[in-house]
């Protein structure tokens, strides 16, 4: 079998030009999948932390009601023990911190005009201790103290909308759990922007007691949980599910997969390019290999002929051409691999940043990551598609009239 | 001696457009174990097409050939590859090795398709290359050799399975007379020393002076089957 193998490698080079040929068609399309599927992985992976460090979490509980809540009376359905809730979660294995929260909806005016807000109040030292940032883009960031009961963050387009600046005073009116409406007075601490335009119209932060102030009421809306890790969300999941069950009220865990919504749309998107990719590599290879082996061996005719008349059995000649196309697509795929990560290293090392994509507003650094999967998989793409187009070929090789083939000129 | 190979009223016909060529019309001869053969004839006699019915790479229209015991014609294609592979060796007018393999590795290829050990393959090309005076061409590949040490690599493939036939079409036709006469003798040396039964065509009329024995062909047919008494036994 190794002799069998050692003619196979050494036909590869039969034709060097053709082999090489087929090598760079090979190699440019391993080269391809990974530069853009190290893209898309740098992409994802990066919206992926993004939303988590931005105030997602890795884990956010709730009560069990909390999907059934009504929108305008959001504590109803409330953890009203959040305390005892959060102590419990703290004492699992990778949680690096737990941060109380109240998301909340609600109208606020400077006087002059008025704007629908979506609220998020929050313990501005348990978000700090989590490494959740805030981008600021004017004023302070709103902090622990007493002080900062009265003080706002709102987002960069809400304020321009209502024509407010750092330090203006804002009133905030919401539906307390009785159904009546409150409002409370607040200062402008500090402008954001998290990037996303839709996003920065509507948001209004303030610190929890503001909100517990504004919506008479003691609960919070949802815990948010940080771990060390976000690939020991699942092991932190399964362990807090028991936990939780011996509580008096009822309570839901969600993974931040499960919240992500614009993160789950842009990982499909970009797994669908991806497959789109692999495919027209896939047929790129098959279609442009079959016409190359057809002509090897058609080269080879003779060749073949002499090996049919000393007695090699057929299956072996479809083995030895299949065998070639297959050792051709190792090589092409050790190539690609080479070239992309080199290429990948080269580019990351650029700096390259590309245009902010559409609904942001900041530019995005263009970074290939090295993902050991995707090298796997495009490598056996390709391996396959040789050894598929080989087929054909070979099939034909096997069924040669042995004394057409040897008159073969 | 036996009967190593029975031709028995052979026909062979192609399809021309709309028409047939008769190669070979109601042939029949045979050949014992252990002699040396020549099948004359010019071009377009039915030589190879004769060659090749009894190397079992062509089927005959009709008649039969009985190849050491066995009726080819029954045989199943695979059976008939598995044949050629233990009972005949060829030489071809192009030598036809394989270009990426040394002279060694050509020799060594119908074992490996025998499935002989690595070891006993080297062993037993190193022999047969030996024997046709090659050895120290071993590592050689095709591309460096002349066109008559390619057809000595050649003879050493065809006899290093010791088969019970050598079949070998036009092996001179590519060489020069003095290589061509010296590739004869060798051929015949190895019948003689090994007792291997060897058939070839030509139509070098050159050639034929030390052959025990020659069949002529002209259109299809046997119309001579002469033996060389003196040159019988060597």
């Amino acid at each position: 079998m190794a002799k069998f193998l050692l003619l196979a490698f050494r036909n590869i080079f039969r034709n060097r030009r053709r082999t090489l040929m087929t090598l760079l068609m090979v190699g440019g399309g391993v080269t391809g999948l990974l530069l853009a599927g190290g893209y898309f992985a740098f992409m994802t992976h990066g919206l992926r932390e993004d939303t988590i460090r931005n105030g997602l979490g890795h884990l956010q509980i709730f009560t069990a009601e909390h999907f059934r809540r009504d929108e305008i009376r959001v504590l109803d359905t409330g953890i009203e023990n959040w305390r005892q809730v959060a102590a419990t979660v703290r004492t699992a294995p990778h949680v690096h911190g737990v941060a109380p929260r109240i998301e909340f909806y609600g109208m606020v005016s400077n006087g002059q005009k008025s704007s629908i807000f979506m609220g998020s109040a929050v313990d501005p030292d348990a978000e700090r201790s989590l490494g959740f940032s805030t981008f600021l883009t004017a004023g302070k960031d709103l902090d622990g103290d007493q002080g900062s009961d009265v003080e706002a963050l709102i987002g960069a387009g809400l304020a321009k909308s209502m024509n407010v600046k750092v330090g203006d005073g804002l009133t905030l009116f919401a539906v307390t759990s009785d159904g009546a409406l409150n409002g409370v007075d607040v200062q402008i601490a500090g402008i954001v922007e998290s990037g996303v335009a839709e996003l920065d119209a509507r948001y209004l932060r303030i610190t929890l007691p503001s909100a517990q102030r504004l919506l008479q009421s003691d609960r919070i809306t949802n815990l948010v949980v940080g771990l060390d890790d976000t690939a020991n969300t699942d092991a932190v999941y399964n362990e807090l599910i028991p936990r939780l069950s011996g509580l008096p009220q009822r309570m839901t865990v969600k993974k931040w997969i499960d919240l992500a919504t614009y993160y789950k749309q842009v990982h499909n998107l970009f797994n669908g390019i991806f497959l789109f990719m692999g495919v027209i590599v896939f047929f790129m290879v098959l279609m442009s290999s079959v016409n190359t082996l057809l002509m090897a061996m058609f080269e080879r005719t003779r060749e073949i002929g002499t090996m049919l008349a000393m007695g090699t059995p057929r299956a072996w000649i479809i083995l030895l051409l299949m065998a070639e196309a297959t050792l051709l697509g190792v090589l092409g795929a050790a190539g690609g691999l080479a070239a992309g990560n080199l290429l990948g290293v080269l580019l990351n090392a650029s700096g390259l940043h590309l245009p902010p994509p559409p609904g942001y507003t900041v530019s995005v650094p263009f970074r290939v990551l090295h993902v050991p999967a995707m090298m796997v998989s495009s490598s056996i793409l390709v391996i396959v598609s040789l050894a598929l187009a080989s087929i054909l070929p070979a099939v034909r090789a096997s069924r040669l009239q042995i004394v057409e083939a040897l008159a073969h000129v | 001696m036996d009967d190593l190979v029975s031709v028995e009223a052979v026909s062979r016909r192609f399809p021309l457009d709309h028409s047939e060529v008769r190669a070979l019309d109601d042939a029949s001869l045979s050949v014992e174990r252990g002699e040396f053969l020549a099948i004359a004839g010019p071009s377009g006699s039915g030589k190879s097409t004769l060659l090749n019915l009894m190397g079992c790479i062509d089927k005959p229209t009709s008649g039969r050939i009985v190849l050491d015991g066995e009726d080819t014609s029954k045989l199943s294609p695979a059976r008939l590859s598995a044949f050629r592979r233990e009972k005949i060796g060829f030489v071809f007018q192009t030598f036809n090795l394989i270009p990426v393999f040394t002279a060694r590795e050509n020799v060594e290829f119908p074992l490996l398709v025998q499935g002989v050990s690595a070891d006993e393959r080297r062993h037993r090309a190193m022999d047969a290359l030996e024997s046709v005076g090659i050895a120290a061409r071993a590592q050689h590949r095709p591309d460096l050799l002349s066109g008559g040490e390619r057809q000595r690599v050649a003879v050493a493939r065809a006899i290093v399975h010791r088969p019970a036939l050598v079949l070998a079409d036009e092996p001179t036709a590519n060489l020069d007379t003095h290589n061509a006469t010296q590739l004869i003798d060798l051929m015949r040396e190895l019948n003689l020393t090994l007792g291997l039964t060897f058939i070839f065509s030509t139509h070098d009329q050159r050639l034929l002076e030390h052959t025990p024995r020659i069949i002529r062909l002209c259109d299809g047919q046997v119309v001579e089957d002469m033996q060389h008494a003196e040159v019988v036994h060597g």
